[in-house]
């Protein structure tokens, strides 16, 4: 993240157990209500299943299952988010989806040593918004799951 | 090309990917030319059909490198040209030391451009260039030594070059001119771009030199010497952007190679075509892949449109009278039909025959035979087998490293051979077959085999948990492992242990399969099965557990319905017989987790596989065949196992694919294994439990 003068930072929020985290805009390909998902066999517990975003088979993940929340039956404001993030496009599966907020660069602070747990390794930083916390989430760590196995 | 192009950049940038296209079709051609000069080692009389058509590709391929300014293959063409003008005037005869000049310099012409294209520095050719030069008397050396120290110029080629060039086009008659062409951005909305001058240009005559220039403002132009047949100045039907001037030769001719005396009677007919740069016919017409594949896509959208149709009729069926219901049903199946001849129609354009993969197979054993001082004969066989194009891009490395390991650790040397009774020289099969919707290709060695008791002592020395290995899939399960090679030190063709498991999933991407038959002291075969093509395949719609899958036709034999009662159960084995066989069973059901709930009730099982490898698929219903457009499941977190791909029915939703081989692939490995299911345990409880539990929208 760069602290020049005036340079901002378009991020798409979303709420997740009560928690507001934010994403990149620009990797946010489109936000969409949840519909018909094909659970995968045998795929990560974390993987829901899979749905078509333009064309493409994408994988969804329960974000609240990956951060090690509860699971929640999907409901009217349960939304899917499709990210691509280094040639990788994947959806993420979020309690609700609505802004898009632009934040000056410099408001984002690196996360706070003391977050620990399993969201707190996925936090690329955080930032204040109008005594708001956002926590801003890391995409390429939430795909990578190479510590499932541990986890 | 290090200018800014501006607004011509996109004709130069296509005009290059062209000349990646032609150079590779003219490689081609200098391969199995080169190959089949092999014969005609030390011989009183060389082919000369072969001479003239290899001393064109390297003409063609020199002219092309001269146009995008890739002087060292341009050099190195040059040098094999000059060799090959001699062996043609017969004043040398073909040495086994020219030989290997010749299939080195193909390689190396192979590499320079692949350099170029993708972006890598350029490889050392000057080993080489000292060769081609130690063939070569004093005078075409000196007419080659200036050319390596030319620079600046985007041009490697000297005017004196050129000049000879067109004294001898001009033996016979006809006029030069230099044409001019200035791409404009107005041109190039009228279809007039570097391509299609020259197109038009061979048309007129013969193409003797072009090449880019940069002009002025950092535009570029290209500069085309041209050979007319009359006096006549050249008629062009394009004139956006040409200029056509009589040409003047900058310099006398020095050449001896372009000395009227040197156009002997026999070199005006094959040398004639030799001036064209283009030796593909006429009425053949070079398509992107990429469009192909749009159209593929297209065709697939369509089958889908009418897959809603069928659906829509099927629920109208009580409510349209008998008559008019008819007639559109009948219109369906027409529509139905015609897709199918356009899918195939489609299919066909995308198909290649393989002999051009297996050709450069061929120069890749050679090389390595030689190296490794082996002996061996390459047999092939189906080489006009059509291949989807795609498929074949794919399958290249998978080839090549399948071909070096034969060569590597195959093959014995001639020494081993004859004390273990076999003929000094190695036999290697290439071969490829079209059965039904299926290519076989295979790999095949008369070498020492695979020592299955080596490979497992090695595995295990790795770390590896290898279980027995009397089988050849578990085997090829310890040679596909991530990391496992049986060489302690690797080499420059194989035992990087980065290999066979690149080959298997290259192969299982591509939706085909992998088997090793192996004998210890008689050889080993790999045989790759593969899809004819990828896009669009026939498919079985079965339900488990409410969940629809989709299984290829290709892959079941049979559908038969069974009772519970004629199940036998063998310690956790469900068997079934039929045909006078137990055929083994898989529940996709429980295959896919969901032990915990009601084992299905009805069943109808899909018959995978023929002999030992048989399997019977159980599932709940079948819903009927479709044709499917396939989407490959890309991303890791939903590779799994059993699972190939994704398709949708017309309703948006996701049905998956389910992968036949490796399900069978599964069976086999429970079979072997002692205790537990593969796939069924260990961190894969826990999503089976979510997914049960889960919610469902």
């Amino acid at each position: 993240m760069s602290n020049h003068d005036g340079a901002t930072t378009s991020l798409i929020l979303f709420e997740l157990a009560a928690t507001t985290y934010a994403v990149p805009s620009r990797l946010v390909q489109q936000m969409e209500m949840v519909e018909r998902i094909t659970p995968v066999p045998n795929a990560p517990a974390f993987v829901d299943g899979v749905v078509f975003a333009r064309g493409q088979v994408v994988p969804a993940l329960n974000l609240r299952l990956r951060f090690g929340f509860e699971r929640v039956p999907y409901n009217l404001k349960t939304r899917l988010v499709v990210l691509a993030e280094h040639g990788r496009t994947v959806g993420l599966i979020v309690d609700s989806a609505r802004e898009f907020l632009t934040i000056p660069t410099a408001a984002i602070q690196p996360p706070p040593e003391t977050v620990t747990g399993l969201s707190g390794k996925y936090l690329a930083g955080i930032a204040y918004v109008d005594e708001r916390l956002l926590l801003i989430l890391d995409v390429s760590e939430i795909l990578n799951f190479t510590e499932l196995a541990t986890a | 090309m290090t200018n800014d192009p501006g607004e011509s950049g996109l004709h130069f940038e296509q005009f290059l990917d062209d000349f990646y296209v032609e150079c590779d079709e003219h490689l081609s051609v200098a391969r199995r030319a080169v190959l089949a000069l092999e014969a005609s080692l030390q011989q009183e009389v060389i082919d000369r059909g072969l001479l003239d058509e290899l001393f064109r590709s390297f003409h063609s391929i020199k002219g092309l490198s001269a146009m995008v300014g890739l002087q060292v293959a341009e050099q190195l063409a040059h040098g094999l040209e000059s060799y090959l003008g001699l062996l043609r005037k017969a004043q040398t005869k073909l040495t086994s030391e020219g030989l290997e000049a010749l299939v080195a310099g193909v390689i190396a012409i192979e590499q320079v451009v692949a350099a170029k294209r993708d972006g890598a520095p350029k490889p050392d050719v000057t080993e080489l260039t000292k060769r081609l030069e130690a063939l070569l008397p004093s005078t075409a050396v000196n007419e080659a030594v200036p050319k390596s120290s030319a620079q600046g110029a985007p041009s490697g080629s000297t005017s004196t070059d050129v000049a000879a060039k067109v004294a001898m086009k001009l033996v016979d008659g006809g006029r030069a001119w230099s044409v001019h062409f200035a791409p404009s951005p107005a041109g190039s909305e009228l279809g007039i771009n570097v391509n299609s001058v020259r197109a038009e240009l061979l048309q007129l005559g013969t193409l003797v030199h072009s090449e880019p220039r940069i002009e002025a403002g950092g535009r570029v132009a290209f500069l085309f010497l041209l050979i007319t047949p009359g006096q006549d100045p050249p008629q062009f039907t394009m004139k956006e952007g040409l200029t056509v001037t009589p040409y003047e030769p900058a310099s006398p001719v020095v050449e001896s190679d372009a000395a009227p005396s040197a156009t002997t009677d026999s070199e005006s007919g094959a040398a004639r075509g030799g001036g064209s740069t283009h030796l593909v016919p006429a009425n053949l017409v070079r398509v992107d892949l990429g469009r192909l594949d749009e159209l593929m896509r297209m065709v697939g959208e369509l089958v889908l449109s009418r897959a809603r149709l069928q659906d829509a009729l099927q629920r109208l069926h009580d409510i349209i009278p008998s008559a008019e219901r008819r007639t559109l049903e009948e219109v369906n199946l027409v529509i139905e039909r015609q897709l199918r001849d356009l899918r195939e129609g489609v299919m066909r354009i995308r198909m290649v025959p393989v002999h051009e993969v297996f050709a450069r197979m061929q120069f890749v054993i050679r090389d390595l035979v030689r190296e490794q001082g082996k002996r061996a004969a390459l047999h092939l066989s189906g080489e006009e087998t059509q291949i989807d194009k795609f498929i074949v891009e794919r399958m290249m490395d998978p080839l090549l490293h399948l071909i070096r390991n034969a060569v590597s650790h195959g093959l014995e040397s001639p020494e081993e051979r004859i004390a273990a009774g076999k003929s000094p020289e190695a036999r290697i099969d290439l071969r490829a077959a079209t059965i039904g919707d299926t290519i076989v290709v295979e790999v095949e060695d008369d070498g020492r085999g695979i020592d299955a008791a080596k490979v497992l002592a090695r595995a295990e020395a790795m770390g590896m948990a290898p279980r027995s290995t009397n089988d050849p899939a578990a085997l090829l399960d310890i040679l596909c492992a991530p990391g496992f090679s049986t060489r302690e030190e690797a080499d420059r063709s194989s035992g990087r242990g980065v290999g066979m498991d690149v080959v298997r999933r290259a192969v299982e991407e591509l939706g085909g399969a992998l088997i090793v038959h192996t004998k210890l002291g008689f050889g080993t075969r790999f045989v790759i099965h593969l899809p004819l093509t990828l896009a669009i395949t026939d498919a079985l719609i079965v339900s488990v557990h409410g969940e629809r899958y989709a299984v290829p036709q290709v892959a079941v034999r049979e559908v038969i319905q069974i009772e519970s009662t004629s199940i036998t159960t063998i310690e956790n084995n469900e068997l079934l017989t039929h045909h006078g066989r137990a055929l083994p069973l898989l529940r996709l059901d429980r295959f896919f987790g969901a032990r915990n709930r009601q084992a299905i009730a009805a069943h109808h099982v899909l018959v995978v596989g023929d002999g030992s490898d048989a399997l019977g698929l159980v599932v709940e219903r079948i819903l009927g065949l479709r044709e499917v457009v396939v989407r490959p499941l890309t991303d890791r977190l939903v590779q799994v196992p059993g699972i190939s791909g994704a398709t949708e029915l017309g309703d948006g939703q996701v049905v998956l694919i389910l992968d036949v081989a490796d399900l069978k692939r599964n069976s086999r490995n429970r079979k072997l294994a002692s205790t537990g299911e593969r796939y069924a345990g260990g961190r894969h409880d826990a999503a089976n439990q979510v997914k049960q539990t889960g919610a469902k929208p």
